[in-house]
């Protein structure tokens, strides 16, 4: 029995480590630019259609194609910066939501019209490789995504204790217009962090590939995992995401032994206790103003 | 005896924004609030309307113990502020804006639109009803910002700082209002910088300081008060 | 009553520039006689079913701006109201013979009860954090509805016996769905206009500008922001037992779906949030295109109209705030009025 609930814990884990870095993207720009981006999921879903064609017509392997995919997008990511969250940055949040999920309609509904609707698998030779930790069974695919993320995860901390960049980013989160008085191009902080937060969901996206099918609405159920990630871990915070990301793969792996049927339920559920009791999250203190609390 | 206030006391964290106030006010005074910068007015105002939960001491209007209130509760019965910083419903009209005080009093539509345009007109807003209240000059803001608190037929209005950023004429269109209102029966605490006015207008003067009441008393006596001028001077300001 | 000319310019205005007292009712009676003279010569299944459909997200959409307009917290989980609607009268029917009107007032009422408990902590949250809550909250609804079987069939759906009578609220003539389509469409237009000119709907323009200020003014804003998700939360539920009856098949996926709770929201938007006829005028401009579009292209270009409406709304956002009917409103002031209709560019709000 406890070699079970280990597996399951393993696993669990591991999923969460992936979820950390998705949700990691959404919470950066969350603290920087204020703004929760409807629209993250979709590029989760572009990324993994990314990796899906860069191996399907090129034969590159998703594991090479990180890098690739995450330049593009960084791009994609400086393009929706500036096109469709620039101009509404200042603008009441009512508006900003309905930017951000028409942005999410518009690029789930284009990969439907491209794509169709079908799943897409990349098959490689260790898609389906599982190594042996002792009693326990890993698989070797959702352990590099593990492992990735994990780095990953610590060099975003690095960037952002160390380098300049870094540290305005930091500034920039904590107190806008202080961070402005100190000579700090706003600006080109909120272009580079969206398009850093992208460009991390973009890694998550090829390391999900060989693990998950992609299909158009891909975006949809890991967005919605990664907003309860973040809310839970505090959003901006990103120790939080990281903790929240643990978290949440737990809760699943253990809710899919126990109560498969209402698996996503129970998360949901987590969520909406979590945004109703404490909406800081667990680790937050940024953002409280934004959700309201006096 | 319309407003009690005994002992309030509020901090943040260690910072104490209030000591120990104590104060009344009697029905159909005009009372001036001064005070140096950060004195704790407009802190003092957020706990007696109801915005603030005084630490320790007690608020009580008209009789009833208020200080555990919500804002809204306060303002129905009667005791209504302002905002230093105006907040006006800024995609409404003006006359919209006023409305959505005279409803207080009203369910019924076209009477909380005759009563809003009769307040509009002692303030001098009638003439700009259908403007929009975003592309109000200052003045006028703070016309409206009181025409609304007005519209709630309160007994009594906390007006902080109406007097800020007005012109001469503005100011003294101000000063008539505010003489008007008083007229009209309500009882008015006035948060102000501005001394010839606030000296002017008021019947007795109270004086905070790092959060506690230093003077009281009529205007000439709170001008001579050496307390307060070491206060002001303090932080160089003038009385005039 | 003389005219209180309003101007919209941002999210939510109270009322449209430039609209005359009397403008409103003959828009009201062109949307009441010509609807209804279409249902009655027009043969052609296809355009009934379109008529049908803009009638019914006109409903829709006008019920979701209640709350996410007039009172300005944007819901994306309306489609919890409406599959609570849509499943209880139909598992009533299907079930227990009652009849749908019935049970369509019996969905309504829980969908309020729900609304009012889901709603009243919610309202404490800001922005994006609400909008997440009430997405959350319809997705779990879609899991459950999918989990208990037993209840709902699950994800087989359910299926509305085709037994033609008014008590089974079951037609023949698809015209037939149309007048009811047109009856509910235009008492969701009339509770609407209600609202607006009512002290519920100035103090719901109140919170939704300034919270602090409203709360100073006497207003109970958790009370009013409930009020407004119990009227909407109504009506939506009211619109999921219509569609149930219409369509005749109801499954969570498609009841519940997030997809759905977006497209309300979306009508809203672009013809105008927070007004009495943007819901309305969205709502015909968006369905046509998604109904010719989805019966013309169907398999090839699947996905084409949302696309185009995601655009649409992007584009609205950012240039056209206030949506479609405010700006014509605003425009022909200007033009033919020489009205003052200033307006601060978006993004900056007055010191």
């Amino acid at each position: 029995m406890i070699a079970v609930l280990a597996q399951v814990a393993v696993s669990g884990i591991l999923l969460g480590g992936v979820y950390a870095l998705i949700s990691i993207g959404l919470t950066l720009i969350f603290g920087v630019l204020r703004i929760v981006n409807f629209a993250h999921g979709e590029f989760l879903m572009i990324a993994m259609y990314a990796t899906f064609w860069l191996f399907h017509l090129y034969g590159l392997d998703p594991y090479l194609s990180i890098v690739l995919v995450a330049g593009l997008l960084f791009l994609l990511g400086l393009v929706a910066q500036l096109l469709v969250v620039r101009p509404i940055l200042n603008a009441p949040s009512s508006m900003q939501i309905f930017a951000t999920v028409g942005l999410s309609v518009v690029l789930q509904n284009a990969a439907l019209l491209v794509w169709k609707a079908d799943y897409r698998s990349v098959d490689t030779f260790y898609s389906k490789a599982v190594i042996s930790v002792g009693p326990l069974l890993v698989g070797v695919s959702r352990l590099v995504a593990f492992a990735v993320a994990l780095a990953i995860t610590g060099a975003i901390f690095l960037f952002l204790k160390r380098t300049y960049l870094g540290k305005a980013i930091r500034c920039v989160t904590q107190d806008r217009t202080a961070a402005l008085l100190m000579g700090i191009n706003t600006q080109r902080i909120y272009m580079v962090t969206f398009g850093i937060g992208t460009a991390l969901v973009g890694i998550a996206g090829a390391l999900l590939m060989p693990i998950y099918p992609t299909f158009p609405t891909v975006g949809s159920y890991f967005v919605l995992t990664a907003f309860v990630v973040v809310v839970l871990g505090g959003m901006g915070n990103m120790t939080g995401a990281l903790l929240g990301g643990l978290i949440i793969g737990l809760v699943e792996a253990f809710s899919g032994f126990y109560v498969p049927a209402l698996k996503e339920a129970i998360y949901f559920i987590v969520f909406i206790l979590v945004l109703l009791i404490r909406p800081t999250g667990l680790f937050g203190v940024v953002g409280a103003e934004e959700v309201g609390l006096k | 005896m319309i407003l009690k206030v005994e002992g309030v006391t509020k901090h943040f964290g260690g910072l104490y924004a209030l000591k120990g106030v104590s104060f009344e006010v009697r029905e159909g005074e005009i009372v001036g609030l001064i005070g140096p910068n950060g004195a704790g007015k407009t802190t003092l105002f957020n706990v007696v309307s109801g915005f603030f939960r005084p630490d320790q001491g007690t608020v009580t209007f008209a009789g009833e113990v208020v200080s555990h209130l919500k804002a809204y509760d306060v303002s129905r019965r009667g005791l209504v502020r302002t905002f230093q910083v105006v907040k006006p419903f800024g995609n409404l009209t003006v006359l919209q804006n006023v409305m959505v005080g005279a409803f207080m009093q009203t369910a019924n539509p076209s009477k909380a639109r005759e009563h809003a345009l009769a307040v509009m007109d002692l303030v001098g807003l009638k003439d700009r009803q259908d403007k929009v209240a975003r592309s109000l000059t200052i003045a006028d803001r703070k016309r409206l910002e009181v025409a609304r608190a007005l519209a709630t037929r309160p007994r009594m209005l906390l007006l902080d700082e109406v007097m800020a950023g007005l012109n001469p004429t503005e100011l003294a269109q101000m000063l008539e209002i505010l003489q008007r209102i008083r007229a009209s029966g309500v009882t008015l605490l006035v948060i102000e910088h501005i001394m010839a006015a606030i000296m002017t207008v008021s019947d007795r003067i109270l004086v905070l300081h790092h959060g506690e009441k230093i003077s009281e008393g009529s205007p000439k006596e709170v001008a001579r008060d050496k307390r307060v001028i070491d206060a002001y001077l303090g932080e160089e300001y003038l009385l005039a | 009553m003389s005219s209180t000319a309003r101007t919209g310019s941002k999210v939510g205005s109270v009322g449209v520039a430039g609209w005359r007292p009397g403008v409103d009712f003959y828009v009201l009676l062109a949307l009441t006689v010509i609807p209804i003279l279409m249902a009655v010569s027009v043969k052609d299944k296809f355009y009934l079913h379109v008529l049908i459909m803009m009638l019914f997200y006109a409903a829709a959409s006008s019920a979701w701006n209640i709350v996410g307009g007039f009172a300005g917290q944007l819901s994306l989980g309306h489609a919890a109201f409406f599959g609570i609607g849509a499943y209880t009268s139909t598992l009533l029917f299907v079930d227990w013979g009652v009849s749908p009107w019935i049970g369509m007032l019996i969905g309504a009422l829980i969908a309020t009860a729900v609304g009012a408990g889901i709603g009243y902590p919610s309202f404490r949250l800001r922005g994006p954090f609400f909008t997440l809550v009430t997405i959350a909250f319809a997705q779990v609804l879609r899991i459950l509805a999918t989990s208990f079987r037993d209840i709902t069939r699950g994800s087989i759906g359910i299926s509305v016996p085709f037994r033609p009578s008014f008590q089974n609220f079951v037609f023949r003539e698809p015209a037939d769905y149309a007048y009811v389509a047109l009856a509910f469409m235009l008492m969701v237009i009339l509770v609407s206009m209600w609202v607006e000119r009512s002290r519920l709907g100035y103090y719901l323009a109140a919170l939704r500008e300034n919270e602090d200020a409203a709360q100073a003014l006497g207003i109970n804003t958790a009370r009013y922001k409930l009020m407004a998700v119990v009227i909407s939360a109504f009506l939506t539920s009211l619109a999921g037992s219509f569609y149930a009856q219409y369509i005749a098949y109801i499954e969570p996926f498609a009841t519940f779906s997030l997809d759905f709770s977006v497209l309300l929201a979306m009508m809203s938007i672009i013809g105008g949030v927070g007004t009495v006829w943007g819901p309305v005028a969205g709502a015909f401009l968006v369905t046509p295109l998604q109904e010719l579009l989805r019966a013309r292209l169907g398999g090839e270009l699947q996905g084409l109209h949302l696309v185009v409406y995601g655009t649409v709304l992007i584009v609205v956002v950012i240039l056209l705030p206030q949506g479609i009917v405010p700006s014509i409103a605003q425009w022909r002031k200007r033009v033919f009025r020489g009205g003052s209709t200033r307006t601060l560019p978006l993004g900056k709000e007055a010191p």
